[in-house]
């Protein structure tokens, strides 16, 4: 069912899992970036994290032997292609809540006045 | 409300606001008391004639332990008070029981703090787990401990969900009271002697993981939308909608991650399955936490009114990020964590990830505390001596942090590979591991950033005992609601 | 800029949260209810607590790539052997006795504690106590004082907890109930005591 690692693959193993939280936040960082900034040049950027993070997932699940079960190989792609669209779905998320949120230059106090009391 | 400006006066707070500085001073002696315990413990990797047979490493790691459990609690149930008046816009509930509840609970832990120390093991039989230690990891406290742990909890919860019903129900709230029901619920589950150990841990995990991993991130998720809305002024339906987003991503991975647990303990194979499919759709809410803030500093103009609160919470964004999401899921698969379980690598990964995901959310809190006790005072840039008490213990209790972090994952990578991997963790394998030149030196270093986040406290609480003393200015206007 | 959309209003979030909190206690609940009966004593993965009265062997199961335990002949704890309820007996002793010496704070058990002293998943199998003759024996006594007894190069020594001599031999008792539960394969690798005839 779960088939040991070797040893020799230790190091990889948790150096890819690290690697696979990291990128994926810095894809996530950067395409967030790219967006609210309106900088086309980082979405390049961003989408080389994402290719990062695939070979990461893919190196790691090769050496927790992972890719050989058919049932953890459609696990990893599936995991792959949630995380290339979890920014875009939170990124419409954040448009659509913030939706209808009014210009906020001046800062008005509200009537409770609980904050500055 | 009649303010004056500068000084500590609790005529500038309101009832739950006088009860939860109460929690917050208690939470404070326990963090330091879990520091303590903590470079103690630690030194007797180094030196392990010190305090032999007097104060044992078992009793002082149980003590660094469990300060941390209880200054965390303490922290909650500080900030829910803290917020209560604010968000339900109603007086506190019965509180006067719940000042007496304060007085009962820390007596009691006190009492169980002199026991620990003091009495230490009894034999072996019921009496000792009730009226000594439990032997539990983190759960150690007596059983007659836990029945008034319950009892308090009951009443804490009484206070905060009358509150709500007579006031103002919000969307904050309604997580809140739910959250807390959940909290105590399962407190019971670890409430029971059995000689089956793989039962015991069973729900034993039940207890730590589903507390720590997923009620406590939600009402971790409660005080930031709160803070939030304070500090930045992000407006409440957002918030809202948002906590409610996080409570869905974090309950939906965090309640079957706990899989991740139950892989040694005798449990069946499925478990590798769940645990590990729902440890890697764990950093899920991270990710939508990254993009959210992301968005959120870039529709508004980074003002806010308290800048040492802004600087935890941005360090708790951190925290959690690496020592939760990064630290968590780098031994998480089964594959990898035969080899790291029950090493230094979980001390690593638990270190950051308590510091990071609860400790950080809690010292950003106590500046929102000490503010408001001044009279609400100015917090934001340009304060005496540009801020530097704070700024630096910000630095010295980050630094601190992370370097234990690394000693104990370079101690526990060297454990993972001698003991388990080559030796084949007998008990030759474990003290082969433990002799090994990397090791002794991750301890020391591990030790060396521990006095480095113990200074870092000390100054913490120097500069929140001074901060905005004297000061004339009020703290900087910011929308809200 | 879009407009606000059903799937991002407070109110589809709020009954999402509700459903995939109350969903993942469902599915928690449904597995617990299957996982229980599985790790009770006398099951197959965590056996009855007169496995005491058998040798436990630990050794490598070629399908599932780990080592599992093997319950073998009979080989009654210290000599005596006991009936379901007289071993319960002195395993929940020795638990207890366990508990209330607070060993979780310096050892590991089943991989779970602190980690200033060996795993004690396997500490009946460990190669440490010499043979399987004159292994009871040497548990018992270091138990009950281990603190002039040797350890390691490191001079780390556990301390005198005050061990009674009956407590002892439920610990061991425990001990060797313990060792027979199948961890998958935790410890990794484990080199286990030789127990010839």
């Amino acid at each position: 069912m779960i088939e040991p690692a070797l040893l020799a693959n230790f190091f990889t193993i948790f150096f890819s899992s690290a690697m696979v939280i990291l990128l994926g936040a810095l894809y996530a960082l950067l395409f967030a970036f790219s967006r609210i900034k309106g900088e086309r040049r980082l979405m390049p950027l961003a989408y080389l994290s994402y290719a990062g993070l695939v070979v990461a997932t893919l190196t790691l699940a090769q050496a927790a032997n992972l890719l050989k079960q058919p049932f953890w190989f459609s696990i990893v792609l599936l995991m792959l292609l949630g995380y290339l669209l979890a920014p875009h779905g939170i990124w419409h998320l954040c448009v659509s809540t913030h939706a209808d949120e009014a210009p906020r230059d001046s800062a008005i106090p509200n009537s409770k006045q609980d904050f500055i009391s | 409300m009649a303010t004056t400006m500068g000084r500590l006066d609790s005529a500038n707070l309101n009832g739950g606001q006088k009860l939860a500085v109460k929690y917050f001073l208690v939470a404070g002696i326990l963090f330091g008391a879990q520091i303590l315990f903590g470079l103690i413990s630690g030194l007797q990797y180094l030196m392990p004639e010190l305090l032999y047979g007097v104060l044992d490493f078992s009793v002082n790691r149980m003590v660094h332990i469990n300060a941390l459990v209880v200054w965390l609690l303490y922290g909650f149930l500080g900030s829910v008070y803290w917020m209560l008046e604010e968000e339900s816009q109603h007086e506190v509930v019965g509180l006067k029981l719940g000042n007496l509840i304060f007085w009962v609970l820390t007596s009691a832990v006190t009492v169980v703090v002199l026991v620990y120390l003091l009495v230490q093991v009894g034999p072996g039989n019921q009496t000792s787990l009730w009226l000594i230690n439990e032997g539990r990891e983190y759960i150690e406290a007596p059983r007659w401990a836990d029945i008034g742990i319950v009892v308090s909890v009951l009443v804490f919860f009484y206070n905060v969900a009358t509150t709500f019903s007579k006031g103002r129900y919000t969307g904050i709230a309604g997580v809140l009271v739910l959250d807390l029901l959940a909290l105590f619920g399962l407190y019971l589950a670890g409430m029971f002697y059995t000689p089956n150990i793989s039962v015991d841990q069973y729900w034993w995990w039940w207890v730590i993981h589903l507390w720590v991993e997923a009620t406590w991130e939600v009402m971790v998720a409660c005080i930031m939308a709160y803070g939030l809305m304070k500090v930045l002024g992000v407006r409440r339906k957002i918030v809202e909608t948002w906590l409610y987003i996080e409570v869905a991503l974090m309950f939906g991975s965090g309640i079957l991650g706990l899989g991740h647990h139950y892989f040694w303990i005798g449990t069946p194979e499925y478990w590798f399955t769940i645990g590990g499919l729902f440890s890697a759709l764990e950093p899920v809410p991270l990710v939508a936490m990254v993009v959210h803030a992301v968005f959120d500093a870039g529709a508004r103009h980074a003002k806010n009114s308290n800048h040492p609160t802004m600087a935890w919470l941005i360090a708790h964004a951190f925290g959690n990020f690496f020592g939760a999401g990064v630290w968590g899921f780098m031994h998480t698969l089964p594959q990898i964590n035969l080899y790291t379980h029950g090493t230094q690598w979980s001390a690593s990964h638990g270190h950051l990830a308590f510091f990071g995901a609860y400790a950080t959310i809690i010292i950003a809190f106590f500046y929102l505390a000490a503010q408001r006790w001044r009279g609400g005072v100015w917090m934001s840039g340009e304060l005496p001596g540009n801020g530097w008490k704070w700024k630096w213990a910000l630095g010295l209790l980050n630094l601190g942090m992370i370097g234990m972090t690394v000693a104990l994952l370079i101690s526990g990578y060297e454990q993972s590979q001698i003991e388990r991997a080559i030796e084949g963790s007998s008990w030759i394998g474990y003290f082969a591991a433990q002799a090994h030149p990397w090791f002794i030196q991750g301890m020391w270093w591990r030790e060396a950033f521990g006095v480095m986040f113990a200074l870092g406290f000390v100054l913490l609480v120097w500069d929140l005992l001074t901060i905005g003393k004297g000061e004339t200015r009020a703290q900087q206007a910011i929308a809200a609601e | 800029m879009a407009t606000s959309q059903w799937w991002s209003s407070e109110s589809f979030w709020r009954k999402t949260a509700i459903w995939v909190t109350g969903g993942s206690m469902v599915i928690l609940i449904l597995l617990t209810m299957d996982t229980l009966p599985q790790i009770s004593a006398g099951s197959k993965r965590v056996p009855a607590y007169s496995v005491i009265n058998h040798r436990i062997e630990y050794q490598l199961d070629n399908t599932r790539h780990v080592q599992v335990p093997v319950i073998g002949k009979e080989e009654p704890l210290f000599g005596v052997k006991l009936t379901e309820e007289e071993a319960e007996a002195l395993v929940s002793h020795g638990k207890m006795t366990v508990q209330a010496k607070n060993c979780m704070n310096c050892h590991t058990l089943l991989g779970n504690g602190a980690y200033y002293a060996p795993d004690l998943t396997k500490a009946w199998l460990d190669q440490y106590w010499g043979n399987s003759d004159i292994r009871e024996t040497q548990m018992v006594e270091f138990i009950k004082d281990p603190s002039n007894k040797l350890h390691n190069s490191l001079n780390r020594r556990m301390p005198n907890l005050g061990v009674t001599d009956e407590e002892a031999r439920a610990v061991v008792a425990f001990l060797k109930w313990m060792s027979a539960i199948d961890t998958n394969g935790f410890p990794y690798n484990f080199k286990s005591i030789e127990q010839e005839n």
